[in-house]
This record gives structure tokens, sequence and C-alpha cells, in this order.
């Protein structure tokens, strides 16, 4: 179980976007006639470009559903859907990325150049096309697109800082708690069950102060490794507090996460972590438990129950998994026992 | 055909003109002139047609086509054509398309006597 599509977004480096610039741009010329398109063709060939052909609005169309064409050469006047139609159709639906229109007509009135810069093309030219000049336009729907997707990257990569812990890769705590609510939001919909283990590595303050805090590093990073390696693709692992790790299982009872929740106690449990030449044994206590214990399941509800039901596994003598009970409205947390004593 | 052109008629191609746009290469214009011709054979079927059946939204598009094609090649007499033609289909004028069109196919073969 080691794909990460899901939980763990890799952000690309900022040589990214240059890259993909540097990468020659698809461009899409929808042009009925032959000879244009022929023409077209061989000069943005030799300009770098890869050329995709169509030859009326319908193929256009479909062609400006790939969201990898950025730059698209439309002719006015063609079967089926004309340049402006398809103009206005693509700025009306969401894109993820934006599109650089230029349109080619032999009409030149102001009142058509009009017409077809309000149906959303970003540049006009009139046939027979100047293809100097329409290099030199091209050289403004490149930059256009390169200014876009470096502001894409850099969403990015605010999106990450924002959601992501910097120690472990994985989610931060507001980001996990929010999964939780909207899987219960979600399962309440479709009729599926949520469940949750929180994961505290056992005597994680002793080996800091034992081996040093870089070894406490290595040893969360190493029960990431094995978080993530034991649960489904779809999961989400997060990091809730300073050795507390709480994953988000989506359609699992609290039978099915029970298994989940002791293959990762026993993946741990055979796992050694060597920092600076040390070894040190993992070992990790787990509370689990499900949206079926609750008649009204809440984010509250659940961390509250596999946090009580991780404290009775420390109680009971760590590296072990405890699971909540079911109980009408919600288990209740055992009172006068604060989280974090004696881990 | 070509020795019975009139001298004083000015060229069906300018070339000088079509070759700079394209870059100057020969044999990348005659790759469009040959795919011009094959368009043309279909656009003067299909214009016929139009003519004879007086489709005059047939007759206008396909000038309007053939006027592209035309001026990018930078042939003058057929673009003048193709124009008479797109005017006459826009103006519900049968007689000006068959005049038009009686005039696109002697352009045609001016174009092919010149250029062999």
């Amino acid at each position: 179980m080691t794909n990460r599509k899901e939980d763990e977004p890799r952000v690309p480096a900022s040589s990214a976007a240059a890259a993909r610039a540097r990468k020659a741009q698809t461009i899409l010329v929808a042009e009925d006639d032959p000879v244009s398109s022929r023409l077209l063709e061989k000069s943005l060939e030799g300009w770098g470009f890869r050329v995709l052909k169509a030859r009326n609005g319908g193929e256009a169309w479909s062609a400006l559903q790939n969201l990898h064409i950025r730059i698209a050469v439309l002719d006015w006047m063609m079967p089926g859907m004309d340049g402006v139609e398809i103009c206005r159709r693509i700025r009306e639906i969401p894109r993820t990325n934006y599109a650089y229109i230029i349109l080619l007509t032999s009409k030149d009135s102001p009142k058509d150049i009009i017409a077809g810069i309000q149906a959303g093309a970003d540049d006009y030219m009139t046939k027979p096309v100047n293809l100097l000049e329409l290099q030199a336009r091209l050289q403004t729907g490149r930059r256009i697109i390169e200014l876009e997707d470096s502001m894409i990257e850099i969403q990015k990569r605010l999106t990450h800082l924002a959601t992501r812990d910097g120690l472990t890769g994985l989610w931060n705590r507001a980001a996990i708690l929010k999964f939780i609510q909207e899987e219960l939001e979600h399962g309440a919909r479709d009729g599926y069950t949520t469940s949750i283990i929180m994961i505290d590595v056992d005597h994680f303050k002793k080996i800091n102060d034992l081996h040093g805090h870089q070894a406490g590093d290595s040893m969360l990073r190493a029960v990431t490794d094995i978080v993530r390696k034991n649960v489904r693709p779809y999961d989400k692992v997060g990091r809730y507090g300073g050795d507390e790790l709480l994953v988000v299982l989506p359609n699992c009872n609290l039978y099915q996460v029970s298994k989940i929740a002791e293959r990762i106690r026993a993946a741990g449990a055979a796992r050694k972590v060597r920092p600076a030449g040390r070894s040190i044994s993992v070992s990790l206590s787990l509370g689990c438990t499900s949206s079926e214990c609750f008649l009204k399941p809440d984010v509250d509800g659940l961390i509250l129950a596999s946090d009580a039901a991780l404290y009775e596994a420390k109680r009971d003598g760590r590296n072990r998994v405890s699971l909540s009970d079911a109980v009408d409205g919600g288990p209740a947390r055992p009172s006068g026992k604060g989280r974090g004593h004696g881990r | 055909m070509g020795a019975k052109r009139k001298p004083a008629s000015a060229p069906p191609i300018i070339r000088e003109e079509v070759l700079e746009r394209i870059g100057g290469e020969e044999p990348f214009l005659q790759e469009l002139l040959e795919l011009y011709d094959r368009e043309f054979a279909l656009q003067s079927k299909a214009l016929e047609k139009a003519v004879r059946k007086s489709d005059f939204k047939a007759i206008q598009d396909l000038g309007h086509s053939l006027k592209g094609s035309s001026a990018n090649l930078s042939l003058p007499g057929l673009m003048a054509a193709a124009v008479a033609l797109e005017t006459a289909g826009k103006e519900d004028d049968i007689a000006g398309a068959r005049a038009a069109l009686a005039r696109l196919k002697d352009e045609y073969a001016r174009l092919k006597a010149f250029t062999g």
C-alpha cells in the first residue's frame, strides 16, 4: 500500500515552471482551409511549437478540452462551431488554467474586432496572416501563460505550506481535522462510516532525552513512513500533535480499522530506527474509533473517543491497539486522565 | 495555353510576395499549391452545385473560403473571383454568381498554365 497519490502531493521544485515553459508548447490550429492550415503548421513548428490541427469547430472544441493546450489559433469562419462561438464557450466553462486565443479572420471592421474580443479572444489577426506578426503576438501568449503558471505554482506552494507539517510532510492538524469533518458529512449523505486512528509513539520523551531531538525527528519520520505504507491509498494521515499522528479512514468500520491499526503496530514493532549509529526500537500505541459508535458523530466526539482508546492502550502496557466502545451519544472521555501523561 | 495568355494581363500568382510570406522555400510553395489544387477541385464542384440550386448561403461560404486560400498564396485573380462569388451569394445575385464562377474557372486555368 505505497500509493501516495492522495496523501502526498509532491510540491514541484521552483524550477518546474521554467522547465515546463521550455518544453515545446502545444498549439491548436483550427482552420478549415488546408492551405492556411499547412502554412501555419509549418511556421509554428519552425518556431518550436508542437501543432495540433482541427479542421472544423467541433474538432477544435474537443481539442480544447485538453488542458495541455494553452494557445489556440482559431479561424473565425469554420464549418460547425465558429471561432467566436468557441471563444465564448471556453470562457464560460471553468478551466484550471488559461487558454490564450488568437482569432483569425478576413473580417476587419472595428465592429467585428470588438465582437471577437468581447467573445473572449485575447488577440485578433486579419488574413492573410503576416507570419512575423503572428510570431511576435505568440510571444505575448507565451508570456501570459508563463505568468499564470508561475502564479499557480506559488499558489500550490502556499497551499502546501498552509496544510502540511514541515517535519513529516503529513497533513497538519487543521487540515486533518477538516478531513474528518468532510468525511463525516460525506459519509452521512452516502451512508458510509468513517474511522480514525490516533497514534502515539511510546516513550517519545525518553527518546528525545536519551538520544537527542534529531533522533526524535528520525523516529517521527520513520513512523510516518510506517503509517503511510500500511494504510489505504485514499486514507489521510496527519500530524495531530508533537508525537501524535492521526489517520482518517473513510468507508471503514470499527472492525476494519482495528485490522489496519494492528498492521501499523506490527510494522512498527518490526522496525528499528538508527539515527547516528544508534538503534532504537519503534513502539506504537493506537486508539481507534468509528462514526458507527456514535448516534450523532462529530469531530470532537471522534477525537475524544480515539484519545480515550489511546489512553487505554497506554495504560494496558503500550505497543497495542485499543478500540473505543459504542456508546449512545458518544463515549465520554475518562475524567481526570489528562492527555500526554506518562506517554 | 500559356501562349494564349494576354501579355498585358497581370500574372496569376505574385511569386515574390508569397515566397516572402512562406520563408522563400520553393518546394514548400509547390506543396501549398498542390493543396490548393485539391481544395479547388472540391470547392469548384461544390460551387457548381450551389449555383445550379441557387444555394446562396453555400455560394457565399465557398466564396469566402476560396478567398482565404487564394489570398494566402497571393493569387489576385482567383481572389477577386472568389470575392465576387461571396458578394453574389450575400446579395442573392444568381447572374453575378454564374459570371463569377466562370471567371473563377478562367483564372484557375490561367494559374495552371502559368505554373505548368
